[in-house]
């Protein structure tokens, strides 16, 4: 019998320790950025004085983050959201274009203009994303056809359907631009700067969404169903049912994103708007760790790196170089996160008899 | 036997192919095996036979180096050796083929049988892997298809596959355990044949089953297992049924009769509040799981279910308590024919479950106690009045349920996987029982805790009786079913082989009934 | 690097336009069109200039002749430090985030090297005291926006007819990023050169949805041959199907920059681009307060031209193509009607020229040019 040292992972972690480890993973991820920016002659301090001036020092900066937070906080809760009933959704960059996409056909056919057209539009964003994870939610409820494969191909056909119509059919005719659809009649309107109602409705569509699944009837269901389904079989719960609607509910969410990006921000349909929306909201999901209360700080927290890699290239770094670094901090997060289940332990080893 | 002209006698003073002596192996608070002797000698198929839970699974284990012994020597031909590890096992003649095959499904048969074995040429092409596992399979006389992908094949191929491997690594001592079990009579026929080729060449078979009656046709002596310790090692032609059937079960039975009642139980009814009619339930591979099964339970009665592990308790109590539909006969639950599956009308009429796997089906394991407490009740008042899920009176719920299983919880917002297997049953088995005003479904209520929690389960159930609900109580512990049971019906292959009453009860006749045959003698 | 013998002939030539009107002159310089108060001058140590790209500056094509200009910028005005560049900004909001920083870091004037429209103008209209230029834009009436672009069509015109010299097939194949104004503009101009010689010859098009994919483009090549072109041209940054031309035995002629090495035998010529007298011009004004918004063409020779003919370009052949680029720089415009579309609908009446805007903003293709439109 000897005693040993042993590393131990636990059920669950700590929230402090979650939280310490997030913020280690930042603290190194900043110090080794720091010294490779150092080495390629720059000065680190200087460029982290500029990040933080650019971002919170004026009402631009504040504005964009704002701007920016809202599709990130949308993909990221409609990941979550599929997680909650066990699903990876990794379809949502597709669903933001479907979303888009139809809300574009209402902005730019649907005859009139005002509040009405836009609920139109909010509406076409919903079912539009919705509508683009129907057959993989099908696949899954019905075939048990992985979700992750097929919510994924999707998305190369959302994405080249918005190219072909951005550049065929619906294209600009006015010579006003290239590559994208005219004007949508509507917009999403601003209420502070560039920033609009985008902003709020995701906020309280995230809270909404949490708190339906804290506090109703049909939370206890989603949540027992994605934590273990045959326990949910057990407790007579409809299975199926749930993992149809939440499934569909997530891309619906992503749709939303789509729509707003559309009618909010950008104003056209065209190729490229989602600036790899989609799979950033996973990331963003998973360091909210599935909490769609969580996806609102992630969201932000995603928004900021993603502010800051842009001021960064401003200053000369190459875009490969600012990849890397946001890449680098992400990555440590996600492994102060994975660590902060672990402990070591001294302790005897079982079962020695 | 037409096979017996092949058959093999060894040479008189000849050494066993593998000799056990004083085997023990102890695990905490469990004596896996003590004092374990077993001979097998060449030419012999020497079946292993006891219920679950004899030590047969550990005992051989040990015998293939996956445990090592904690007294006790293994000697193979004549000469004491010691196994660290399968490998040595293996080098040392000795294969075992497990009832859940270790095949890579997505390669061929002939990469299977090539896979981490230093035979294995350095560099082979497809085509010569197969041609030597052809060369294999005519030297075995085991008809395999060299090229065929794993997860194509039926599991009676698959079994032969494994077969193939051991043997292809020259075992001299083949390690079956219940290798039946998965396949038809025919593929079964089969096997056997190919069995009684092997051992004529001077090797030997270890067959470990549960099944009386291919015990009786297929081995030449039999050890029978109990409790750990081996009770007898018989030639099979000097035995009959009954006798294995005795031996097997027929150990003293620790009689704490539970079936007494005070006087303000409730008396057995006279309608049944539970019926099963003719309730088929097709499995997987095409049979039926459960086969034309007849139950009747009475409220205040507690119905034993036995039998082998596997031979369609899972089906039934999934029947019982609605989680899985009938595909042929009726389920009358208060006089209502149940007409689909559905847990919730099950639970909302009164029906409680104890599922055999809590932490697979009865508890969601990375959620909160809390969430798993409420799971009966989350959605009526006070967890969800008017549909709003109230957290807080989540909790009190639960609180409550903790406190009459006596279970001290120390933060109820902690996943409940990281209560003990015992606690978490405690509270699923109180959980339940607030539901259980009519039914209550136990399967297997006392697996895996220690006697104290087995005690408290089964208070917990004589008190649901006494209050007046049915019991259904699916079990493997005879004695847990003749201490409770008022009557006990037998489960074997999906049949009810009988319903006896539990007074003067022949243990022999339920041993027989456990193993495919009724008293009368005839195969079920 | 770049053989552009034929700059001599710069300066632009002015024309005046009224906002957004397509009444400009032919081959074209084309003028403030705003009587704006002009934006201060501005000391050039003090002054920050932004150059925003689509891609890398290493790619050899397109954003490499940019940032060559963004050099001559340096070397013009040895004392202006503060440059700023953004590489492979995107066609999505981040364009804006950029731009904005721009603007942030006290940026006076802003290039966009590759139009991101609406991206570009919501900052454009954030911030009034900095000058934008978009390449390739098309102007919402901004008094602090301008754009340029290349009249790209008429040496594209010249390689057109060299082509229909050189194919033997009369199948000419055309790698395309996407159907926008620039593609319609270089397949017409293209074929319209070719028929001069072979009146059958015709324009197979595939569009690979970028700018920059060798992959795609060399698969594109690769099918074009198949079907039977002997002649590839592109709009593309890279130098895909050209290797697959050399492989192949068959002409190629490319876009932005000299890139023969990587296909000597099949380089026919390129569409140079040369934006460096344009940059120092447009920073000079900056800098000395006389700055406004123009559109501006560079015309044939005044920063896009044909390449030196390839090394096995017979001589008359380049001769001959050389005779109609002549011409073109004399005055003579290849662009008038007749001219039908591919569904022979008369789009340009006979005899009337084509403006240098509907040549800017062509949006349908010549009858014989296939692939562009569904």
């Amino acid at each position: 019998m000897f005693s040993s040292f042993r590393i131990q992972r636990l059920p669950s972690s700590h929230p402090g320790i979650a939280l310490a480890a997030r913020l280690a993973a930042i603290v190194i991820a900043l110090v080794v950025a720091g010294v490779g920016i150092a080495l390629a002659g720059m000065n680190p301090f200087d460029l982290g004085a500029r990040v933080i001036t650019a971002s919170f020092g004026s009402s631009f900066g504040m504005e964009d983050l704002g701007v920016l937070v809202i599709p990130l906080i949308l993909t990221g809760l409609a990941v979550a959201v599929g997680q909650q009933v066990g699903a990876w959704n990794i379809g949502a960059e597709g669903q933001f274009y479907a979303g888009a996409f139809a809300a574009s056909a209402v902005g730019l056919f649907v005859p009139g203009e005002g509040p009405l057209i836009l609920i139109l539009m909010f509406v076409a964003g919903l079912v539009g994303g919705a509508a683009w994870i129907l057959i993989p939610t099908l696949a899954r409820a019905y075939a048990n056809v992985n979700e992750l494969i097929t919510t994924l191909l999707l998305n190369f056909v959302a994405t080249l359907l918005v190219y072909y119509v951005a550049t065929g059919p619906w294209r600009d005719r006015s010579g006003m631009a290239n590559s994208a659809t005219p004007p949508l009649s509507t917009s999403v309107p601003e209420f502070w700067g560039i920033v609009h109602w985008g902003f709020p409705i995701a906020i309280g569509l995230a809270i909404l969404v949490g708190a339906a699944l804290a506090f109703s009837r049909w939370g206890y269901e989603v949540r027992l169903v994605g934590s273990n389904p045959s326990a949910a079989k057990y407790a007579g719960i409809p299975v199926r049912k749930h993992l149809i609607m939440v499934m569909l509910l997530s891309g619906a969410i992503a749709g939303l994103a789509g729509m707003l990006e559309i009618a909010g921000t950008v104003h056209r349909l065209q190729g490229g708007i989602s600036n790899n929306f989609g799979y950033l909201g996973i990331m963003v999901a998973v360091l909210a760790r599935g909490s769609p209360i969580g996806v609102i700080f992630s969201g932000a927290f995603m928004a900021l790196i993603l502010n800051s890699g842009i001021v960064l290239q401003t200053q000369g770094l190459t875009t490969s170089v600012v990849l890397a670094i946001t890449g680098f901090i992400l990555f440590l997060t996600a492994i102060g996160d994975e660590l902060s289940y672990y402990r070591i332990t001294r302790e005897k080893p079982e079962g020695a008899a | 036997m037409t096979e017996a002209e092949k058959s093999f006698t060894p040479p008189p003073g000849t050494a066993p192919i593998v000799q056990l002596k004083g085997i023990a192996k102890y695990f905490p608070g469990v004596i896996a095996n003590e004092d374990v002797d077993l001979e097998v000698m060449p030419g012999e198929i020497h079946a292993l036979l006891g219920e679950n839970g004899a030590g047969k699974s550990t005992l051989m284990n040990i015998l293939t180096g996956i445990y090592q012994a904690d007294a006790g020597e293994i000697i193979i031909d004549g000469y004491r050796q010691e196994f660290a590890s399968p490998v040595q096992a293996i080098a040392a003649g000795i294969g075992m083929v497990h009832q859940h095959f270790k095949l890579v499904q997505a390669f061929t048969v002939a990469e299977n049988i090539h896979l981490g074995w230093d035979e294995t040429p350095k560099r082979a092409s497809k085509s010569v892997l197969e041609s030597r596992t052809e060369d294999l399979a005519k030297r075995y006389n085991l008809a395999t298809r060299p090229g065929a992908t794993v997860s194509d094949l039926s599991t009676g191929e698959q079994q032969r596959v494994e077969i193939l491997r051991v043997l292809a690594r020259r075992a001299r001592l083949l390690i079956l355990d219940e290798p039946t079990a998965v396949l038809t009579p025919a593929e079964a026929r089969e096997l056997f044949r190919a069995l009684r080729d092997f051992v004529a060449e001077g090797n030997a078979v270890i067959f470990i089953s549960h099944k009386l009656d291919e015990v009786m046709e297929i081995s030449d002596r039999v050890s029978i297992l109990r409790g750990g310790r081996k009770i007898a090692t018989r030639d099979t032609r000097n035995c009959n049924a009954h006798m294995l059937a005795n031996l097997m079960v027929g150990r003293e039975i620790v009689l704490a009769d539970m079936r007494g009642r005070g006087p303000h139980a409730a008396p057995i009814s006279k309608d049944p509040v539970l019926v099963l009619d003719d309730v088929c339930v097709a499995s997987g591979t095409g049979g039926n799981a459960l086969d034309q099964v007849n139950l009747k339970l009475h409220a205040g009665e507690i119905l034993g279910i036995a039998g082998v592990a596997g031979n369609g308790q899972r089906e039934l109590s999934q029947v019982l308590t609605g989680v899985k539909a009938a595909s042929s006969g009726k389920v009358i639950v208060d006089g209502t024919h149940m007409k689909s599956a559905n847990a919730k009308i099950f639970a909302d009429f009164g029906i409680g479950h104890i599922p055999e796997d809590r932490l697979h089906s009865g508890l969601a394991p990375a959620l909160s106690i809390t969430t798993n407490a409420v799971m009966r009740e989350y959605d009526q008042a006070p967890v969800s009045p008017h549909g709003i899920y109230n957290p807080r009176s989540a909790t009190r719920l639960a609180r409550e349920i903790a406190e009459a299983a006596e279970v001290m919880i120390p933060d109820y917002g902690m996943p409940v996987r990281n209560l003990s297997g015992g606690n978490q049953q405690r509270l699923v088995a109180r959980r339940e029982m607030r539901i259980a005003d009519k039914v209550l479904v136990a399967a297997y209520p006392s697996r895996g805790l220690d006697v104290g929690a087995i005690n408290t389960m089964l208070r917990y159930i004589v008190e649901l009786r006494d209050a007046g609900a049915g019991v259904v109580l699916i079990s493997e512990e005879l004695e847990e079913l003749l201490n409770l049971s008022d009557r006990i019906a037998v489960l074997y292959e999906g049949k009810v082989m009988g319903v006896v009453e539990n007074d003067n009860l022949d243990i022999e006749e339920i041993g027989l009934l456990m193993g495919g045959r009724t008293k009368a003698g005839e195969v079920a | 690097m770049t053989s552009i013998r034929n700059l001599s002939r710069r300066g632009f030539l002015n024309m005046s336009a009224a906002a957004g009107s397509s009444l400009l002159l032919p081959s074209g310089m084309l003028t403030s069109a705003f009587a704006a108060d002009p934006l201060p001058a501005i000391a050039e140590e003090d002054a920050v200039i932004g150059f925003g790209h689509v891609g890398p500056i290493t790619d050899e094509g397109w954003t490499w002749s940019h940032h060559q200009g963004l050099l001559a910028v340096k070397e013009a005005y040895p004392n202006l430090k503060n440059i700023l560049e953004v590489e492979n900004v995107p066609y999505s909001a981040d364009a804006t985030r950029t731009y904005r920083q721009f603007v942030s870091e006290g940026a006076n004037m802003i290039f966009d090297t590759s139009s991101t429209g609406d991206f570009l103008h919501q900052v454009v209209k954030r911030a009034p005291e900095v000058a934008f230029m978009e390449c390739n834009g098309h102007n919402p009436d901004l008094p602090n926006l301008g754009w340029y672009y290349l009249a790209h069509w008429y040496p594209t015109y010249v390689l057109g007819v060299a082509a229909g010299h050189l194919s033997k097939t009369g199948k000419l194949g055309y790698v395309a990023s996407f159907p926008v104004a620039s593609v319609y503009a270089s397949t017409n101009a293209f074929l319209m050169g070719a028929r001069t010689v072979n009146p059958d010859a015709t324009v197979q098009t595939i569009v690979i949805n970028s700018w920059f994919d060798p992959q795609a483009a060399t698969q594109a090549g690769t099918a074009l041959i198949d079907n039977g072109c002997d002649f590839l041209f592109g709009i593309m940054d890279e130098a895909g199907y050209l290797q697959v031309a050399e492989s192949r035995g068959v002409w190629a002629a490319m876009w932005n920059t000299d890139i023969r090495r990587y296909g000597p035998n099949a380089y026919v010529s390129s569409i140079i681009v040369d934006f460096k007298d344009f940059y120092v011009d447009q920073v000079g004004k900056r800098l000395a307060g006389t700055w406004a918004p123009n559109q501006t063409l560079l015309p044939m020779g005044g920063g896009v031209d044909r390449d030196v003919w390839g090394q096995n370009v017979p001589e008359e052949v380049g001769k001959a193509a050389d005779e109609v680029r002549e011409k073109i720089i004399g005055g003579w415009s290849p662009f008038v009607g007749e001219l039908k579309d591919k569904d022979g609908n008369v789009r340009v009446e006979a005899d009337q020229k084509m403006t240098e805007m509907e040549l800017y903003n062509w949006d349908w293709s010549v009858e014989g040019v296939s692939g562009l439109e569904g």
